[in-house]
C-alpha cells in the first residue's frame, strides 16, 4: 500500500528540488507534483518499506498496514528520536501495542 | 564523541556553609558517584575551591587523574572564571567543565523531604555527568579580518562616523550617490535649536576626511552586488561618469564662466519668480548653476560634475578653457570591487511625496511649497505678507503615512523663528493637529508662542483654492472656537512626512535586510536598535525611522560600535558555532531556510556551508535538522540526548507525572532560577534543561523524551517579538504543533507537548504553569511508555 500523503501538513519541503522522501525512498517512487505536494507515482511499486514516513520532518505521511497482516484500520505509526525508535501499533480493534528501541551505534 | 581519550572526571561538590547538606544528603551522593563509571576523584569542598582547595586538584591534573571536571553546586561568575583559567594553565581545556547548579532545579531550601531531594539531585548530576563524558575539547576560532569599513551614503550620518572610524584607525571607504556629500541636510539651510547652518558642523566631518590618507570616497556611485560575511565583503560598485578628473580639478571656475547652458532649478517648477531667490532669478552677485558646477549638495570633492544631459552637442568649451585639462567629455560608467570587513548602511530618507496629498494642492498652484523647499525662502524670503503652514501634511494619515515624522513641528518652528527674523511684519498661520516637540524643541514652540503675529490653528484646512493676484484662498475650522476661518495667504508651507530613501529600498532588496511596514528597516527594539538581521551589516541613521539630526549621528555611531569586532585583522568566534555532520545530510536545505541571520551558503557539492562570522550560535538549524545532523559544538545534540537518557526517574511513583523542560536561556532559564531563588516550591517531579534559544529544540530530542516514558515536555520560548534570535520561539511552536499531530495519531495524548512563551521575570508565572501542567498530566494518566 502506498504512502498516503496529508496534502495540508506537506509543503514538498519548500518545493525544493528533491523533497526528504524522494530522497530517501529506496525505490525512487515519490516524487513532487504540480502543486509542490509529494505523491507516490508507482502505488504498485511500494513495499511499504516506510522509510519515508519516518524521515517526514512535518508527519505528513503515513502507509497502512498490508492487508495480509490487518485490514484499513489498523495502522503502524513509528516516531523518530535522536537515536531511538518508537513504534505504535494499532490493530482492527483499536488495541494499542508500543514497541521502543534503542538504535544500535552511536548517533554520529 | 571524545573519540578514544577516556573521561576522568573530577566530581566536586562546593557547599559553603553546608546549605546544600541540609537539603540533600550530600555523603549518599559522594559514595553513590565514587564508584562510578569514569569519575576518579569525588569530593565535598566546604569553601570556594580557588580559595584553598585548587592545589590538590591541579597536582591530581598533573598526574593524569582528571580530564575533566563536573563542578556541583552555585559559584559565582568570578570564581568559575579563576578556577577556569588556573585549570587551563595546569592543561585543562575551559570547555571540559561542567556547572550543575542544583539550587536553580529547586533544589534546598525547606522544600520537599531529604530522601525525595537526594534523589532528585542524583539524577541531575547523572544527567550532568553524562553531558561531562562527552565534552570536548574547543578553542575559539580566528577568522582572517580586514581593517576596513563601507559606509553606503555619505549624508550627515555617514559623514560623522567616517570620521570617527578614521579616528579608530580603520579604512572608510564612502558610497555616495550624488556628485557631492552631505546628504539632504547639506541641503537645509537652518537647524534647529540654534538656528545654526548645517553646513558647519558638515565642514568639520569633511576635514577629517581630507586629512585623512585612510579614506576613499566614491560619489555618484552605487552598490549594485553585496556577497561574502563579515570579515569578508565584497561589494561591487558602479560608478556614472563625473566628466572631470577628480585628481587634476582645483575647482578653479573657469569652466563655469565660459559653459554656455544655464540650469533652471527643477526643484521649484512652479514658484512664482518673485519667490525664487536673487542667484537663481539670475540677478544679484552670485552667479547662476550651469552645467558645469561644484559638486552638489556640498562641493567636496572639489572637483566639478557635469550634467552631461544638458549639454548642447559637440560644445566642449570647458574642456578648452581648462587649464588644468581635468575635463574629460569621453568617460564611460566605471565599476569596481571593495574588500571590506563589514558594511554600514546610512542611507537616510526622502521628502514624502506632497502631489499624493490633493487637497492642498501642491504641485497645482503656485505658492504652495514643501518644508524643504521652505527652507531656502525662509533664509531669503520675498516680500511676503501672510504665510500658512500645515503640520501632518500626509503624516498620521491613513491614506499617506500612518506615523508622525516626530521632526516636523520643530521644522515648522523653526522656519517660523527664521522667517520673522528676516521679515518682522509677516503674519504666519500654523495649521495644526498635536504640535510635538520632544525634550527641549519645546522651548522652539514657548519662543514662537510668544512672537507677535504667529497665530496655531488647530485644525487643518479644507479647502485651498487660487484666489487673486496669486494668493491662495483658505478654508480652516479652527476647532478650538468652532468658528471658521476664511484666509487669504501669499505662500503655504506642507510639513511633509519621512520616507526611507530610494537607496535605502535598494540596499534593503539588495541585502536581504528586513524591512517594516513602512520600508524603514527593522531592528531588535529597544535592546539592540542599531540590530541587523545580517552580522556585519547595520543599519544606522534615518533610514531606520524618522529621526533628527543628533539622534541620525548617534544611531550611526551605535551601529558601528557593533561593527568594530569585525574591522580588525582576527575576528574571534566562540566555539560553540554549529557543525554539519555531511555524511548524515542529505541537502534538504531547512537549516539554510530558517537560520535568521542568513549563515549558510552552498558549498561546492550542493551541501550547506556555515559562514563562521555570520553565525550567532542560537541552534536554531540544530533544532530544525531532520536528520540530527547539526550540533552546536557544545552544545551537541548527543550530549543533549545523553542527558534525557539519564533522566530516571525511578524514585516518583508512576501516578506522578515527571515533567521535562526546554528552556531559553534568555528569558525562560532565568525565570525558572529566580524562581527558585526566590524560594517558590518548585516539584521534585519538574527537570529542566538549558537551550541556547527555543528554536534550538529538536523534534528527535522531545520524541527521546517521551519514548523514555518522561509525561509532559515543556518548551518556554520567549514572548513573541522578543525572541533574541528573531523568530526562534514561533519555529518551534510550529514544530512542536506538528509532533503533537502526530502524538494524537499515535494515541498518545497531544497535550504531553506543550510550548509557551515565557518573560524573564515570569518566575510566578513559571511556577504556576509547572504545577497546572503537573495537575493537566496526572489527570491524563502516566504515559504508555513509562515503565
Amino acid at each position: 500500500m502506498p504512502p498516503r500523503v496529508d496534502r495540508e501538513k506537506c509543503d514538498g519541503c519548500r518545493a525544493e528540488k528533491e523533497p526528504l522522501c524522494e530522497q530517501i525512498c529506496p525505490g525512487d517512487l515519490l516524487t513532487l507534483g504540480e502543486d509542490k505536494r509529494a505523491f507516490c507515482r508507482a502505488a504498485r511499486d511500494c513495499w511499504d518499506c516506510m522509510s519515508c514516513v519516518k524521515i517526514c520532518p512535518k508527519g505528513a505521511l503515513e502507509t497502512r498496514v498490508p492487508y495480509q497482516l490487518g485490514y484499513h484500520v489498523a495502522r503502524l505509526i513509528p516516531m523518530m528520536g535522536t537515536n531511538t525508535i518508537t513504534w505504535t501499533l494499532i490493530d482492527l480493534n483499536g488495541k494499542v501495542e508500543r514497541f521502543h528501541y534503542i538504535n544500535r551505534g552511536s548517533l554520529d | 564523541m571524545s573519540g578514544k581519550i577516556i573521561p576522568k572526571i573530577g566530581l566536586f561538590v562546593s557547599d559553603p556553609g553546608g546549605r546544600l547538606s541540609r537539603a540533600i544528603d550530600l555523603e549518599t551522593i559522594v559514595q553513590k558517584f565514587s564508584k562510578t563509571k569514569n569519575i576518579s576523584g569525588c569530593e565535598i569542598l566546604k569553601n570556594f575551591p580557588s580559595g584553598n582547595g585548587l592545589g590538590s586538584i591541579v597536582e591530581g591534573v598533573r598526574a593524569g587523574r582528571f580530564n575533566r571536571f563536573l563542578w556541583i553546586g552555585r559559584f559565582p561568575p568570578e570564581e568559575i572564571k579563576r578556577i577556569e583559567s588556573e585549570l587551563s594553565a595546569a592543561g585543562i581545556n575551559r570547555y571540559l567543565h561542567e556547572w550543575c547548579d542544583l539550587e536553580e532545579q529547586g533544589i534546598g531550601g525547606d522544600g520537599p523531604p531529604l530522601d525525595v531531594q537526594t534523589q532528585k539531585a542524583i539524577i541531575l548530576i547523572q544527567m550532568a555527568l553524562a553531558r561531562t563524558r562527552l565534552l570536548e575539547a574547543l578553542e575559539p576560532l580566528k577568522l582572517p579580518g580586514v581593517a576596513s569599513v563601507l559606509l553606503i551614503g555619505a549624508g550627515t550620518a555617514g559623514l560623522h562616523t567616517a570620521g570617527s572610524l578614521l579616528d579608530l584607525g580603520k579604512k572608510v571607504y564612502l558610497i555616495e550617490k550624488e556628485s557631492g556629500v552631505g546628504g539632504k541636510v547639506a541641503s537645509l539651510r537652518r537647524l534647529y535649536p540654534r538656528i545654526c547652518d548645517p553646513h558647519c558642523g558638515l565642514e568639520l566631518a569633511i576635514q577629517k576626511l581630507e586629512k585623512s590618507d585612510r579614506v576613499e570616497l566614491h560619489t555618484l556611485s552605487a552598490v549594485t552586488h553585496i556577497q561574502g560575511g563579515p570579515g569578508n565583503f565584497e561589494v561591487k560598485i558602479e560608478k556614472r561618469p563625473r566628466y572631470v578628473k577628480e585628481g587634476k580639478c582645483n575647482a578653479c571656475g573657469e569652466c563655469a564662466r565660459v559653459c554656455p547652458v544655464t540650469l533652471k532649478d527643477e526643484a521649484l517648477p512652479l514658484l512664482r519668480d518673485s519667490f525664487r531667490l536673487p542667484m537663481e532669478r539670475g540677478v544679484g552677485y552670485s552667479s547662476p548653476q550651469k552645467a558645469i558646477h561644484p559638486a552638489d549638495p556640498m562641493a567636496y570633492p572639489p572637483a566639478f560634475v557635469i550634467d552631461r544631459q544638458f549639454c548642447p552637442p559637440d560644445c566642449r568649451e570647458c574642456a578648452k578653457i581648462c587649464p588644468t585639462q581635468a575635463v574629460e567629455l569621453e568617460q564611460n560608467p566605471a565599476e569596481a570591487v571593495i574588500k571590506v570587513g563589514a558594511v554600514l548602511l546610512t542611507t537616510g530618507w526622502d521628502p514624502y511625496p506632497l502631489s499624493k496629498v490633493e487637497e492642498f494642492g501642491y504641485g497645482l498652484y503656485p505658492g504652495v511649497v514643501s518644508n524643504t523647499e521652505m527652507e531656502r525662502i525662509a533664509d531669503d524670503p520675498p516680500d511676503l505678507q501672510e504665510v500658512g503652514f500645515i503640520q501632518c501634511a500626509g503624516s498620521r494619515d491613513e491614506r499617506h503615512l500612518n506615523y508622525c515624522s516626530s521632526v516636523c513641528c520643530s521644522i515648522t518652528l523653526k522656519q517660523v523663528l527664521r522667517l520673522k527674523e528676516k521679515l518682522p511684519g509677516v503674519r504666519c498661520h500654523v495649521f495644526y493637529q498635536d504640535m510635538r516637540t520632544p525634550g527641549f524643541d519645546e522651548e522652539l514652540y514657548q519662543q514662537a508662542k510668544s512672537l507677535d503675529q504667529v497665530i496655531f490653528v488647530r485644525g487643518t484646512p479644507s479647502t485651498v483654492k487660487p484666489g487673486e493676484d496669486g494668493k491662495l484662498k483658505i478654508r480652516v475650522e479652527d476647532t478650538f472656537s468652532g468658528t471658521e476661518l476664511n484666509l487669504q495667504l501669499d505662500l503655504l508651507v506642507l510639513a511633509g512626512g519621512m520616507i526611507p530613501s530610494e537607496g535605502s529600498r535598494q540596499m534593503a532588496q539588495l541585502s536581504r535586510l528586513p524591512v517594516n511596514g513602512y520600508g524603514f528597516f527593522e531592528s531588535h527594539l529597544p535592546c539592540h536598535p542599531e540590530e541587523s538581521q545580517r552580522t556585519g551589516i547595520r543599519t544606522g541613521g534615518s533610514c531606520r525611522g524618522p529621526m533628527n539630526i543628533a539622534q541620525s549621528i548617534e544611531s550611526s555611531h551605535r551601529a558601528a560600535m557593533d561593527l568594530l569586532p569585525f574591522l580588525n585583522e582576527v575576528i574571534w568566534v566562540e566555539p560553540n558555532y554549529p557543525v554539519l555532520n555531511l555524511t548524515k545530510c542529505d541537502k534538504c536545505k531547512r537549516c539554510m531556510e530558517e537560520c535568521p541571520y542568513s549563515s549558510f551558503y552552498f558549498d561546492a557539492n550542493g551541501f550547506p556551508a556555515l559562514d563562521l562570522g555570520k553565525c550567532r550560535q542560537c541552534g536554531i538549524c540544530m533544532g530544525v535538522c531532520p536528520l540530527q545532523a547539526i550540533s552546536l559544538r557544545h552544545l551537541t545534540i548527543q550530549q543533549f540526548a545523553a542527558q534525557i537518557r539519564a533522566l530516571k526517574p525511578s524514585f516518583i511513583p508512576k501516578e506522578e507525572p515527571v515533567i521535562l523542560a526546554f528552556l531559553c536561556q534568555n528569558d525562560a532559564y532565568p525565570a525558572a532560577k529566580s524562581a527558585a531563588e526566590a524560594g517558590f516550591a518548585i516539584p521534585p517531579n519538574v527537570f529542566f534543561l538549558k537551550v541556547p534559544c527555543a528554536g534550538a529544540v529538536n523534534n528527535a530530542l522531545v520524541a527521546d523524551a517521551l519514548a523514555f516514558g518522561l509525561d509532559g515536555i515543556l518548551i518556554a520560548g520567549c514572548q513573541d517579538g522578543q525572541c533574541h534570535f528573531i523568530k526562534g520561539n514561533q519555529l518551534v511552536k510550529i514544530r512542536s504543533d506538528d509532533l503533537a499531530e502526530k502524538l494524537q495519531k499515535m494515541v498518545i495524548e497531544p497535550q504531553r507537548v506543550r510550548f509557551e512563551n515565557l518573560e524573564i521575570r515570569d518566575s510566578r508565572r513559571y511556577v504556576h504553569l509547572v504545577h497546572s501542567y503537573l495537575e493537566e498530566l496526572r489527570r491524563l494518566g502516566p504515559n504508555p511508555f513509562r515503565n
